[in-house]
């Protein structure tokens, strides 16, 4: 019986170590994905926002959920050794301010949960939440992000 | 003897070269009596300070960081410029009266922002940017001294600019200016009030050129080439070209730039970012209106490749 527990338990350790090698196999490509699908889900409130389509609380939180998950999964797709590679606009801030970056994403995933919380239901509702989020997006990007250009 | 007669008339022209070089390149000034009759006022000064977003070279760094939120409005200067002439030094234009321009006349302060000369009679070197300003309102430029004298004042000097041979002859600004100080537009009369308002904007206070539009070897901005994008003056890479010929902006509507300039979002909802944070942030602060002539004026360019 102990030898079971104590081999299940191995188990469990060796898949500690394994599986975020294994999730992060290709960080870089995985968080440039995962950020691309952000931007995938702000345009449409964006575009709520300046009037060019009509809102639909739907579509926000479906957007919002988006950020939800990327949010959560974000930070864990910076591990060393990941800094460059595959055009990447990661900056070296990240690695060398961690605790920074880490209350950049955390502001991040604080303003999407008080907009799924709030439930907007107009554009009038939506664009308080969302421009704490959209704020959110820039206060991050400046200061750990490069410019490819 | 005919040697030492060649020799008078050849130090003759030398003397004669050097005055004329020396006439040529001397600072040109308004009086004070050629400013137009207008009452400055602080408040359209303040949307002429956003607009020409004195703050991202004048607002003193704080922590070897950029300024943000009301440390922007405390102007003690300090930054330094290097560039390939050597490391310019951002004075203090607070409204202290020693160490900063609160001393300054109104007419002091047209001269430096649009002659390029400082009230000691002095060239400004063109990293001040002049001569955008140069082609603003002598109005707007009124009412901007009236807003900063509004400002807390801030002590402390700024070292002057360490230049390398020969940038580091004052002097031969004047010659400079002779050829690169012009008051005209840049693009002809706006076809819309919207347009000339945005014109007034772009090339004026905003000095978008400054960095938008490629130099000669002189450092002078090549007009053929207006906005049609640059070396980035701060390091790699290049500042786009933000004509409707170029590749980054031609496919925004004009209410996407209006749009990008008040939130600092593409129209992929990408964000804005390097030198143009700043700038986005100063011109955010401005009525929608002046956002929609800076993008109208920016869609009426001619498109250059």
């Amino acid at each position: 019986m102990s030898n079971m527990k104590s081999r299940s338990l191995l188990v469990v350790i060796a898949l500690a170590f394994t599986s975020p090698l294994v999730a992060g196999n290709d960080p870089v490509h995985e968080r440039h994905e995962l950020m691309e699908g952000v931007g995938d889900a702000a345009k449409p409130i964006g575009q709520m926002l300046k009037g060019e389509r009509n809102f639909d609380a739907g579509v926000v939180m479906t957007s919002l959920r988006t950020f939800d998950d990327a949010s959560a999964k974000f930070g864990g797709l910076f591990p060393p050794g990941s800094e460059t590679g595959e055009g990447t606009e990661a900056a070296p801030a990240i690695w060398e301010d961690r605790a920074g970056f880490e209350q950049a994403l955390a502001t991040w995933a604080d303003a999407v949960d008080a907009a799924i919380a709030a439930q907007p239901q107009t554009l009038e509702a939506t664009k308080p939440v969302a421009g704490e989020i959209f704020k959110a997006c820039k206060g991050c990007h400046d200061n750990y992000r490069i410019e490819d250009e | 003897m005919p040697g030492s007669r060649i020799l008078r008339v050849l130090v003759a022209l030398f003397l004669a070269a050097i005055a004329a070089g020396w006439w040529l390149t001397r600072p040109l000034t308004i009086a004070p009596d050629d400013l137009p009759d207008h009452e400055p006022d602080p408040l359209a000064g303040e949307r002429i300070f956003w607009a020409g977003g004195c703050a991202s070279c004048h607002a003193s760094p704080v922590d070897g960081k950029r300024a943000t939120g009301d440390d922007k409005l405390l102007l003690g200067g300090g930054m330094e410029l290097d560039t390939a002439f050597g490391v310019f030094r951002v004075p203090n234009i607070s409204s202290h009266r020693e160490d900063g321009i609160g001393a300054w006349t109104l007419v002091d302060f047209v001269n430096a922002m649009q002659h390029g000369v400082s009230p000691d009679g002095l060239h400004y070197y063109p990293s001040f940017p002049y001569t955008s300003y140069a082609r603003m309102p002598v109005a707007d430029v009124m009412d901007l001294k009236a807003f900063l004298d509004s400002l807390p004042p801030v002590a402390g000097r700024v070292a002057s600019h360490s230049l390398r041979f020969p940038w580091s002859l004052r002097r031969g600004v004047g010659a400079w200016k002779r050829k690169y100080l012009d008051v005209a537009p840049i693009v002809p009369a706006g076809s819309s009030e919207l347009v000339e308002r945005g014109r007034r904007l772009v090339e004026g206070a905003g000095h978008c050129g400054e960095c938008h539009t490629p130099r000669d070897r002189f450092g002078g901005l090549i007009h053929d080439r207006w906005l049609a994008g640059a070396k980035n003056p701060e390091g790699e890479g290049r500042v786009p070209n933000i004509t409707p010929g170029g590749k980054s902006i031609s496919g925004w509507s004009a209410a996407d730039i209006a749009y990008y300039l008040e939130s600092g979002f593409t129209p992929e909802f990408d964000t804005v970012g390097g030198s143009m944070v700043a700038v986005q942030e100063n011109l955010s602060q401005l009525d929608g209106e002046d956002r929609e002539a800076i993008a109208a004026y920016l869609k009426a360019l001619p498109a250059i490749d």
